[in-house]
């Protein structure tokens, strides 16, 4: 069986579940928002935003939004409750390793 | 200069990734060089392309039922022209020497910084498996629903059987969801050479479209509208006798028709009037027939290339008591007004009624009625051909141009400008 894309999960497709799951975007908000979640240190572009994308849609973690009646020629994606599940469990053990790393006191000062 | 350059770079991308994600991409590159500068920009979109490339390039087409089957991984299906290689080690080489110089400047991105380990853990909710008869299923209901509903038979079997060839080339393998519905919809397009083909997709399930809405979902509509004042953000005569509308959805007239009459009594003593349309996506073509008819002392045809002639394409002009049928009008449009938004403003413009100032229109026209193919896929196809009165084509994927082109930002300034201008030399 062929080694699955999102395993281990890539930080910018982490990054695209967390922007969306504030609400739904197209690709450029999704850029600006990983752009303003980050600091501006993650800017992605369009070959790492839509490889994502594609992964992140294949494996059902992110949904293409059906046509409105308005109508617009941008595509919006929304996060499936198999995404935010993902994204949750990928941020406590973030948050695992932020515990241990403090117990391992590499902080300096008292800040996190 | 850099979507044209980075439209040249895209063709180093697999073929699969290209067809169903280029515009997009294109459209990402278009929205930052907007707001970036050109140097930051094509640094990101270089190291970007090494780092997306050989990952595209060694997964196999889109795929969504791999978990059980046994699978080969192959490269590209069609393997790199002699164009593309060159490209590559031009970029390469450009990126070799961009980046020695600057590379410690840059402030490391987390993108490799980060290395989670966890194994996906969706797997056990596996969706249904979409299997080659499904699609063959879809195809030849997708084929049958052109053959029967498209206004031009002849154009109508040679789209179906390019399906179907499609389908035999092997086009389709492995493709499922939003990428088979994508792909679909680019070989309606490319086959009939009509823009309004479209093919929808939802995990959910989708209504009956042969059927109204039911009555809930239009209570739900009028409570949701009227919530935001109908989309008017904003009525107002300024210090300079400029009217200002804001209006950000052109709203269905059975929820709004009070709302939308109310707006233009606001404006009705107005010098001249500005419709704000920079964040309009559109909706219905009744509420823009219904706007545009306070601008005319006759009834004129609102062309939309959805509808055949009816009398509802007509506006009701004149309107008892609206004094703005001599008054200049302005919209202001970006590129991301959209849909009856753009009929909205082709119409006037066609019509030498408003003077466009903004940029050129997202260019969707909505045409096609929605046939369901099964729960999950629906296509659009456009029944009638349009009439239009004006030109040989409509704004369906290029826009509508403006008269007046400034950067979005700038449109109600300059529009302002112009019509002070104007109104002075009365």
């Amino acid at each position: 069986m062929p080694k699955k894309k999102l395993s281990p999960l890539p930080s910018a497709a982490f990054q695209i579940l967390l922007a969306l799951a504030g609400e739904d975007l197209h690709g450029y908000a999704i850029m600006r928002q990983v752009k303003e979640q980050t600091a501006g240190r993650m800017r992605l572009g369009p070959g790492t935003l839509y490889s994502s994308i594609q992964a992140l849609l294949e494996e059902k973690l992110i949904e293409q939004i059906e046509p409105v009646p308005t109508g617009e020629r941008r595509r919006y994606y929304r996060l499936t409750s198999a995404g935010r599940k993902l994204a949750r469990s990928e941020a406590e053990r973030l948050a695992d390793f932020l515990r241990a790393a403090r117990a391992k006191r590499i902080f300096r000062g008292e800040y996190v | 200069m850099s979507e044209r350059i980075y439209a040249f770079l895209l063709r180093l991308y697999p073929s699969h990734f290209r067809l169903v994600y280029g515009d997009e991409a294109l459209q990402l590159v278009r929205d930052r060089a907007r707001h970036e500068s050109p140097m930051r920009l094509w640094i990101d979109l270089l190291f970007d392309l090494v780092r997306a490339l050989p990952r595209l390039h060694l997964h196999p087409a889109p795929i969504a039922t791999r978990a059980t089957a046994p699978a080969f991984l192959v490269l590209d299906s069609d393997a790199p022209r002699a164009a593309s290689l060159f490209l590559g080690v031009v970029a390469s080489l450009f990126l070799i020497f961009a980046t020695i110089p600057i590379g410690h400047v840059l402030a490391r991105g987390p993108a490799g910084s980060l290395r989670p380990r966890t194994a996906m853990q969706v797997a056990a909710q596996a969706p249904p498996q979409f299997t080659a008869a499904d699609r063959h299923r879809l195809i030849q209901a997708a084929a049958a629903n052109v053959k029967r509903y498209y206004f031009d038979k002849q154009v109508a079997e040679t789209t179906a059987s390019a399906l179907l060839a499609h389908e035999q080339a092997g086009d389709y393998d492995a493709a499922a969801g939003q990428v088979f519905a994508n792909l679909l919809a680019r070989h309606l397009t490319e086959a009939s050479r009509d823009r309004h083909f479209t093919m929808e997709y939802t995990a959910r399930v989708f209504p009956d479209f042969s059927k109204p809405p039911p009555p809930q979902d239009q209570a739900r509509y009028r409570a949701a509208m009227l919530e935001v004042n109908c989309a008017f953000e904003k009525v107002e005569i300024g210090m300079n006798h400029v009217g200002y509308v804001k209006l950000n959805a052109f709203p269905d007239i059975a929820a709004c028709q009070e709302k939308a009459e109310s707006a233009m009594a606001a404006v009705n003593h107005a010098d001249a009037l500005i419709f704000d349309l920079r964040d309009n996506r559109g909706g219905f073509p009744n509420m823009v027939v219904f706007l545009a008819s306070y601008l005319f002392d006759h009834p004129e045809y609102m062309f939309n290339p959805k509808d055949p002639v009816t009398e509802q394409t007509w506006t009701r002009s004149p309107v008892a008591g609206s004094l703005l049928v001599d008054k200049p009008v302005y919209v202001l449009t970006s590129s991301r007004t959209y849909s009856g938004a753009e009929q909205f403003s082709y119409d006037l413009k066609m019509l030498k009624r408003a003077t466009l100032v903004g940029e050129t229109t997202g260019g969707a026209s909505h045409s096609g009625v929605l046939h369901n193919l099964d729960d999950h896929f629906a296509i659009g196809i456009p029944e009638h051909k349009p009439v239009n009165p004006f030109s040989g084509k409509d704004w369906a994927v290029t826009g509508v141009e403006p008269d007046v082109k400034v950067k979005a930002a700038d449109a109600l300034a300059t529009a302002e400008k112009l019509a002070e201008t104007r109104l002075r030399r009365r």
